[in-house]
Order: structure tokens, then sequence, then C-alpha cells
């Protein structure tokens, strides 16, 4: 029996390994070599010729930077509107509370993109479409509703009691909400950016009907290349791509975690314990 | 009143926001595939282009295809991540301690790999001169590259299939396992003295334990699938196309008179995805399978 636990780990490291990392290796492979011909497993020749045109290609840092930007401008926006929409569904007793979850969950089943088509017209007319800001309002109903959920899972763990206490001190709302309330749904808000984030850049079709070619995100960027462009350039776009999305949920994650030990360190100090 | 009005002034923001931009959207394609464009001249409701659609042959050959496509993608995903959850729960059942959370992390990798990245990883893997093709090619399984069958941009979809598995199972996997996770160890030595070995006890009581959560989940990655449009766009062939990019190619077509056919493509779409999610919610809620999970 103690011999099972070893066979099933090796067993299950080889398929993980297979499974999770191998698909990696021709990707970094292609965007390194040099006319990789067919039966070669490993490429004759290397070069570092794709990932010098993308890293000296302008186009690459602003599609970058323009991704994180609306990134980011989806994810203010989600939480300023998830917040207090959370706050009342959780805390307050809503009529119709069904319906409004409905409505705000709702772009989580039906696709974005649906909305999307029918609304290009109207964007057209309004002027919004091939500017940034037609982007973002794009983004807001498939980011929104993952937002919405991780803020109202951390009201759900926050008592009344302590903003009573707080009033109790004499704190008005603002204080009360700047240190009772958000203190408490950090941890929440942070995990609701992280999956904003990661959705938002994850766009093609809507950033495309929309941004019609003028808003170029990483993916917009990205897609001529994959689908049939130069594999080397194609490659290393892809690893980008993915390095960028990754590296946004670890730093998210790291400040997750950097908030949770300044908060213990806090607690012990006013416990009077050494930490 | 302002007491009784609070909460649903909290509320307005976020549900407008969806309504306008949403729903709004929803409804202007609605309008739009009834034939009404004011743009044109054109303010009278017609059916004219559901006419069209459900009496064109290309229409329900990729309704049939989107079917199998996200049937095959969600019941692979569901085998992978299931079996992936059975041995993470046996190897933390054994040691206690060490890797499971380095599985977790590792595991959740193709989560985070966005869907374009993962469908191009997959067409260098397995189209004809991939890699899979090149490994055969060497260990001597084939001798030309025409001797690997078409996997990328064929007509059955088995690339969109694979790009699924590979991303969807990490997701079946990390929900099955917080079920899996309350199976206390004391079961396992109950299961024991009654004398069962490890494969009945998986098939007695880690089975029916995770088989709510197991359908719920491959339920939603088949609602996901069925709608999704970047994968299949860059993996699938011309026609027949699944549903969402068909109605995408209606649309950029060039002609004005296709655009209602498009949104009337999207709205079929719509309604389906509002069924499936309804049966979905319905079950979940039922089988209380999401407790303990996110």
């Amino acid at each position: 029996m103690k011999k099972h636990p070893r066979f099933l780990s090796l067993f299950l490291f080889i398929g993980v390994f297979i499974f999770v990392i191998v698909p990696f290796v021709p990707l970094i492979l292609t965007s390194l070599s040099f006319g990789w011909r067919w039966p070669d497993v490993v490429p004759q020749a290397w070069s570092l010729r794709a990932w010098e045109y993308v890293v000296n290609d302008g186009r690459t840092w602003q599609a970058v930077g323009i991704s994180l930007w609306i990134a980011l401008i989806v994810t203010a926006i989600n939480i300023v509107l998830a917040v207090p929409a959370a706050n009342a569904l959780m805390r307050y007793r809503v009529r119709g509370r069904w319906l409004f979850e409905a409505i705000i969950f709702a772009p989580i089943i039906i696709p974005p993109f649906i909305s999307v088509m029918g609304i290009h017209l109207t964007f057209l007319r309004l002027g919004l479409t091939e500017t940034v800001l037609g982007v973002v309002l794009a983004h807001i109903a498939p980011t929104l509703p993952y937002m919405f959920r991780a803020v109202m899972i951390s009201y759900q763990t926050l008592s009344t009691d302590w903003e009573d206490q707080a009033r109790m001190l004499g704190a008005g709302a603002m204080p009360r909400f700047f240190h009772v309330v958000l203190p408490h749904l950090l941890p929440g808000i942070l995990a609701g950016a992280s999956l904003s984030v990661l959705i938002s850049l994850s766009q093609y079709l809507i950033t495309f009907i929309i941004g019609a070619g003028q808003v170029v995100t990483l993916p917009i960027l990205l897609f001529p290349f994959i689908s049939g462009g130069d594999p080397g350039i194609a490659s290393a776009y892809s690893l980008l791509y993915a390095v960028i999305a990754i590296l946004a949920l670890i730093i998210m994650d790291a400040a997750l975690k950097r908030y949770y030990q300044m908060n213990k360190a806090s607690q012990n100090q006013s416990k009077g314990v050494k930490p | 009143m302002w007491r009784k009005s609070k909460p649903y002034l909290l509320l307005l923001p976020a549900a407008a926001a969806i309504i306008l931009l949403f729903f709004g959207g929803i409804f202007d394609g609605l309008l739009k595939s009834f034939g009404y464009f004011p743009a044109i001249g054109q303010t009278e409701l017609n059916l004219a282009a559901y006419d069209r659609l459900l009496s064109s042959d290309a229409f329900w050959k990729s309704l049939t295809l989107t079917l199998r496509i996200a049937a095959l993608s969600s019941l692979l995903s569901a085998i992978i991540g299931a079996l992936v959850a059975i041995a993470l729960f046996f190897l933390n059942d054994a040691m206690k301690t060490t890797s499971p959370k380095v599985w977790h992390r590792l595991f959740q990798l193709p989560l985070t790999i966005p869907h374009l990245v993962t469908g191009y990883i997959i067409v260098l893997l397995f189209m004809q001169s991939g890699f899979v093709s090149r490994i055969l090619a060497a260990i001597g399984w084939i001798d030309d590259i025409a001797d690997f069958p078409v996997l990328v941009n064929d007509t059955f979809g088995w690339g969109i299939i694979f790009t699924y598995a590979w991303k969807e199972a990490p997701f079946v996997a990390l929900m099955l396992y917080p079920v899996l996770s309350r199976i206390h160890g004391s079961w396992r030595e109950v299961s024991r003295v009654f004398g069962a070995g490890n494969w009945q006890f998986i098939r007695e009581v880690v089975m029916p334990v995770m088989m709510p959560a197991w359908m719920v989940a491959t339920f939603i990655i088949f609602v996901f699938t069925f709608s999704a449009f970047e994968v299949p766009y860059l993996l699938g062939v011309t026609y027949p196309s699944v549903l969402p990019v068909y109605s995408y190619q209606l649309y950029t077509s060039g002609t004005l008179a296709d655009r209602p056919e498009a949104l009337a493509v999207n709205m079929i779409l719509a309604a389906i995805t509002i069924l499936l999610g309804l049966v979905a919610y319905y079950f979940s809620k039922r089988w209380n399978v999401l407790k303990g999970w996110g």
C-alpha cells in the first residue's frame, strides 16, 4: 500500500507535465528558430529575429499600453458600479431581487458579441466606434458580473455591527466606508479585478467590431500573425500576450498577499503580540 | 422615503449599465433582425430573415456542427478534469503536507492563457507539419507530412475540441476538487474495513459525491463553447462554421441584406443560451453543488 502514492504521484507528474507544459515547447521553439523544417524535432538553426521584430516594433508596446489601459479603466468602472449594487443586494430587503441578479449576471450566459453586433450601428451614429471609450463601454458587460460576484461574497462576511460601532464612535458615512467597509471588501475587489482584467485582455471580437481596427489591443495585433502569418513572430507575440496576462494576475495576487500580511501584522501589534 | 428607495438607488448604476449596454444591444439587434432599419427607410417589422435562415442548408449545418463541437469539447474536458481531480484527491490523501498546492498552481496555468494563444498552441502542436507530427516521424510512425491526419482547420473541428479540452479541463478539476476534499479520510478507512479496494472506493463513494458538481461544470463548458467565437474562428473552416462565426461571416459579408440574417442567428443563439442557462441554474440550485465553492 505504501508504494501506491509514489507511483500515482509519478504518474500524475508525467501526465500534468505533458498536458500543461509540453504544449508550450513548440511555441517557444518556433519563436527562436530559423527555418524549422518538418521532420526536425528540434530546430537546426536558431535566431532572435522574431523577438527583435516584436520588441522593436513600436506597435507592440502601444498595443500593450492600450490593452492594459482599457483593462484598468474597465476595472475601475466595474468597482464603482459593483460595490454599491452588491451592498444593496446583500444588506437590504430588495423587491425583485432575482430580477436584479438576473440582469447583472446575464452577460455570463448570453455571449456579449450578440449585444455588441446589435449596438454597433448605434455606436457608429454616436461616434463611439474606433474610440477607446467605445471599446471600454463594450467591455463592461462581459466583466461586470465577475466583479459583482466577488464583491457580493465579500459583503457576506461583513457584519453591520462594525459600521454601527464606528457610527457610535462618531464616524460619518465617508470615514465609515473608507475605514471600515472598504478594507474588508478589498480582497474581494482584488479578486474581481483579476478576473475583470483577464477577461478584458482576452476580448477579440467585440474589440474588433467596436474598435474597427483603429483601437489596436494585443489580440487585435496578434490575430493576423496567428492566422497564417509568420510563425516565428506569431509565436513571439503569443508568448508576450500570455506573459502579460499571467503577470497581471501575479501582481494582483501579490497585492492580495501583501494586504493580508499587513493586516496580520497590524492585528498582532494591536494585540500586543510580537509577530 | 429615502430609506425605502436607497437600495434601488444603489443598484441603479450597475443595473442601468447592463440594461443600456447589454440588453439595449440585444434589443437593438432584435429589432434589426426583424428588418427594422430606419436609416435606409425600413420601418416595417417582418420575419423574412428568420424565414430565409431556417430554410437555408448552411444554418442547419452550422447548428449541428456547433452542437457537436460543444458536446465533444465539454465531454472531453469533463473526463480529463475528473481524472485529474480524483488523482489529486488520492495524492492529497496520501501525502497530506507536500505538493498538492504546487499541482494546483501548475494546473491553473491553462486558465490564465488567452483563448487565441491557446488556439495557436494547438495549431503548432497538431497541424500536419506540427510538433506531434514531427515526434511521430522521429519515432518512425509516419514517413510523410501527408500521413498525419488533418486536425487543424478541419471540417470536423478537432482542433477546436482540443483547444477547449486543454483550457477547460483545469476548470473542471478546480470545481471538483473542493467538493472531493470534503470526503473524510475516515470514509476511506470504513470502506477498507468493508473490503473495498481503491477502484470500488472511487465507484461507490467518490463518483456519487462529485457527480452533481461534475454535471454542472460540464454544462457550463457546454454553454460557453456553444457560443464562443475566437477559437472556432481561428481553428475552423469557412464552411461549415459554428453559429457565432456564421453570424460574423453574414454580418461582414458586405451586403446590407445579410445583416438581418446575421442578427437573426444571434437571436437564436441568445435564446438557446438563455434556455441552457436556466436549465443549469435549476440543477445547480436543486443539487446545491456550488456550496463551498467560490
